[in-house]
């Protein structure tokens, strides 16, 4: 009997059933790629993306997207960047490749920090994105931001410190127990040299020897005292040798303690500063005025430009080594999906040509249209050979007084990566801020504003520096219903008074350990104006707070001091004594 | 409860179907890859088709889907380690490179380590899975495949209208 392999009926009711898969495609497949552009999107860039509409247009291998908005992961109620209209023109046979590539990206409508109607999801999930996010919020936190203190001097009377709260006692306590035990171990060590009989027996044998009549002694008398001689020094070198070691062992230890104590005056100065902080003197000092008025807006900025560049990072890394990225979410495990990059070949991702047009309204001197180009972002700067360029500014000639110019460069051919981003604007509405510690709000009005941030080799260099200048500058006081101290209203008059401010942020070091400076002319002249006001009182304040923390601490730091400089004095005195013995004998014999 | 009803619905109809034990066991086979494998994957519409299209068991097929699917889900930490070790054989690096650099290639998501772990384990476990399937069914039909056969609740299956459309595609 003939088998059959194939069932041929069936290949009706299998065409039937993919022309209804395919049917089914047709019918959904804008829903869903554009449920799928926004998860991805969102996903990928750690906040939210709302695409209004998505249309494929598969003829010209384009897609077009509409009423785009992408969230700002740090102002959720705002967007980043909001479109009217996308259109992506993408390379069909990288798409067989499953590779997108767009060839050319137009955006028109473009809008920026626009408000939304419903706040933004906050970045959440296991992604990287939201890592990202946790980890540059945490890395803020780490600039030590000084609070403004503006406590009025005529509430400072006195001042209730708990010694057990200060660290030199602590600290002299701790010093007492290791002083004790330093001499407890130098005693052990002075009873282990044990010299004394070998002293007494180099003694013996140089007056036996000085008594002697070296002719009676004959050959072997004579060879009997040389090695007796012999044996003696050696014995006397080796206890001069167990002294150097005693003498070594007791500098380490001295030096200890010499530590502990110079341990103490800093425990003190920290003491001084603490207790300081519990009066809440008024801060006078521009550098500090400077950090707490500015340094937490100053800082928000650096946090943001590190966010994105930390996400650059990520997605594109150098070098074209096999990648692990998390598989995709299903059922079953997601696993890691491992890309290959190829070279000659075309990356995962690529946005060949960019084009943006956007438009500022309004008769401010600022409006106009602009245009933006994205050159070269992709998921493989190795492949595609050349950075990433970003770039906008105004399309055609406008105000002089006005200008936005912005410009990026993503260089990760290689390891030795350099991301670097600048953003220069000019005569426009700068945002307006809170001074913490006053009850003031900035509002620049018109200025400038700019910001370069540059990070080398992922990291390990990095550079930023954030400015703000305007000559029209509001204050918006928020004093309603509250009482305000002298020195408050004394800022405020200040304050009042300005009509430019000009604030500049820096930003230097590593992601790993960064340095932060930021100064402006407003912290310059608060900073004058109190020292001249409340200086002396303040001075007076201060040598109240050492007086009182040195009162407290001095009948415990006294005693422990004395008997670390006695314990010092003894074992140098023992030392020398010793080894002035074994000279003493040694000379003698 | 409706899941294992329909799991021994289909268990009774392809035992005594009128296809040897070497198709039913051949469609276990084939099913199994549905259920080993992530099911929406490029390669099982290839399977799915071979099941159509050969003359094996389909109820087989789907019998196997549905048997091998806990499992799936069970032996998913052993596929991804499958499929790691795989991805990241120095000796198969240029595979996969060139794999996933040609046209139609990627679409298997053969560079993910479930999909393909969980592939590769189907095609070491397949040849068992038929001959045990194979043992199996001629086994049963061999004792107590008569019995089953003379039972009312099995008269009362294939008198439904469901068995018809079923018979439609059985070997």
């Amino acid at each position: 009997m003939k088998v059959k392999i194939f069932r041929w009926k069936a290949i009706g009711p299998l065409l039937l059933l993919f022309i209804l898969l395919g049917i089914l495609v047709w019918i959904f497949a804008e829903p869903v790629a554009r449920q799928t552009a926004e998860e991805a999107s969102s996903e990928l860039l750690g906040t939210e993306v709302d695409v209004g509409k998505l249309d494929l247009l598969p003829r010209q291998a384009s897609v077009e997207l509409r009423a785009l908005q992408i969230a700002d992961p740090f102002v959720l109620t705002r967007n980043l960047i909001e479109a009217d209209e996308i259109r992506l023109k993408l390379n069909p046979a990288a798409l067989a490749e499953k590779k997108i590539v767009i060839e050319n990206l137009s955006l028109h409508g473009m809008r920026f920090a626009t408000t939304r109607k419903k706040p933004a999801r906050p970045p959440s999930g296991k992604g990287f994105a939201p890592q990202v996010y946790q980890a540059v919020n945490q890395w803020a936190k780490q600039f030590d931001v000084p609070l403004l203190s503006l406590t009025p001097i005529d509430t400072i009377r006195q001042l209730a410190l708990d010694p057990t709260q200060l660290t030199t006692i602590r600290e002299a306590q701790s010093l007492l127990t290791r002083t004790d035990s330093v001499k407890k171990g130098l005693e052990q060590g002075f009873q282990q040299l044990n010299i004394e009989s070998t002293l007494d027996s180099a003694r013996a044998l140089a007056q036996r020897l000085g008594a002697t009549d070296p002719k009676k002694l004959g050959l072997d008398g004579t060879r009997q005292a040389i090695q007796s001689v012999q044996q003696s020094l050696k014995d006397v070198e080796n206890a001069k040798k167990r002294i150097q070691a005693l003498e070594r062992n007791a500098q380490t230890a001295v030096q200890f303690l010499g530590q502990g104590v110079q341990g103490l005056d800093q425990a003190r100065q920290k003491d001084f500063a603490f207790a300081k902080s519990l009066l809440k003197l008024p801060t006078f000092s521009a550098p500090e005025i400077g950090g707490a008025l500015f340094g937490k807006v100053s800082i928000e900025r650096f946090k943001q430009a590190a966010y994105w560049a930390e996400l650059a990072q990520q997605y594109m890394p150098p070098g074209l080594l096999p990648r692990p990225t998390p598989g995709p979410n299903r059922l079953r495990a997601a696993g890691e999906t491992i890309e290959f990059p190829k070279p000659k070949e075309l990356p995962r991702f690529l946005l060949e040509q960019g084009q943006l047009d956007f438009s500022i309204g309004g008769t401010g001197p600022i409006q106009g249209a602009y245009t933006a180009t994205v050159q070269g972002l992709t998921s493989t700067p190795a492949l595609y050979g050349r950075p990433a360029l970003i770039t906008a500014s105004r399309r055609a000639a406008g105000s002089a007084l006005a200008s936005i110019d912005v410009g990026a460069v993503l260089n990760h051919l290689t390891a030795r990566t350099h991301d670097s981003a600048s953003a220069r604007l000019q005569g426009i509405k700068l945002p307006s801020f809170d001074l913490p510690g006053l009850p003031l709000r900035v509002d620049p009005g018109t200025g400038s504003s700019s910001l370069m941030f540059s990070m080398r080799n992922a990291g390990a260099e990095l550079r930023g520096r954030w400015a703000i200048g305007s000559n029209k500058v509001s204050w918006i006081a928020d004093s309603a219903g509250r009482r305000l101290n002298d020195i408050v209203r004394l800022v405020l008059r200040v304050v009042s008074g300005l009509n430019d401010l000009q604030v500049v942020a820096e930003l230097s070091g590593s992601i790993a350990s960064p340095k932060f400076s930021v100064s402006s002319n407003l912290d310059k002249a608060i900073s004058q104006q109190l020292k001249a006001v409340i200086g002396e009182e303040v001075a007076k304040a201060e040598r109240m707070v050492r007086a009182k923390v040195d009162s407290l601490v001095a009948d415990k730091v006294e005693p422990v001091k004395r008997q670390v400089a006695a314990v010092q004095t003894g074992a140098n005195q023992r030392i020398r004594a010793e080894k002035q013995r074994v000279d003493g004998v040694e000379r003698s014999s | 409860m409706l899941a294992l009803l329909k799991l021994i619905q289909s268990l009774i109809k392809t035992l005594h179907s009128a296809g040897t034990p070497g198709q039913v066991a051949a469609g276990m086979a084939f099913g199994s890859a549905l259920g080993l494998t992530p099911l929406l994957s490029l390669h099982n519409v290839v399977i799915f088709s071979v099941l159509v299209l050969l003359n094996v068991s389909f109820g087989g097929g789907m019998l196997g889907w549905m048997l091998f699917v806990p499992v799936g889900f069970l032996l998913d930490p052993v596929f991804d380690k499958v499929g790691l070790s795989l991805l990241t054989a120095p000796s198969l690096r240029p595979l996969w490179t060139d794999w996933t650099n040609t046209p139609v290639l990627p679409y298997t998501d053969f560079n993910n380590t479930i999909i393909l772990g969980s592939f590769v384990s189907w095609l070491v476990l397949a040849i068992p899975i038929f001959f045990a399937a194979r043992y199996g069914v001629a086994k049963y039909r061999a004792t107590i495949g008569e019995r089953v056969r003379q039972s009312k609740a099995y008269k009362a299956l294939t008198a439904s209208q469901v068995y018809n459309v079923y018979k439609m595609f059985r070997p």
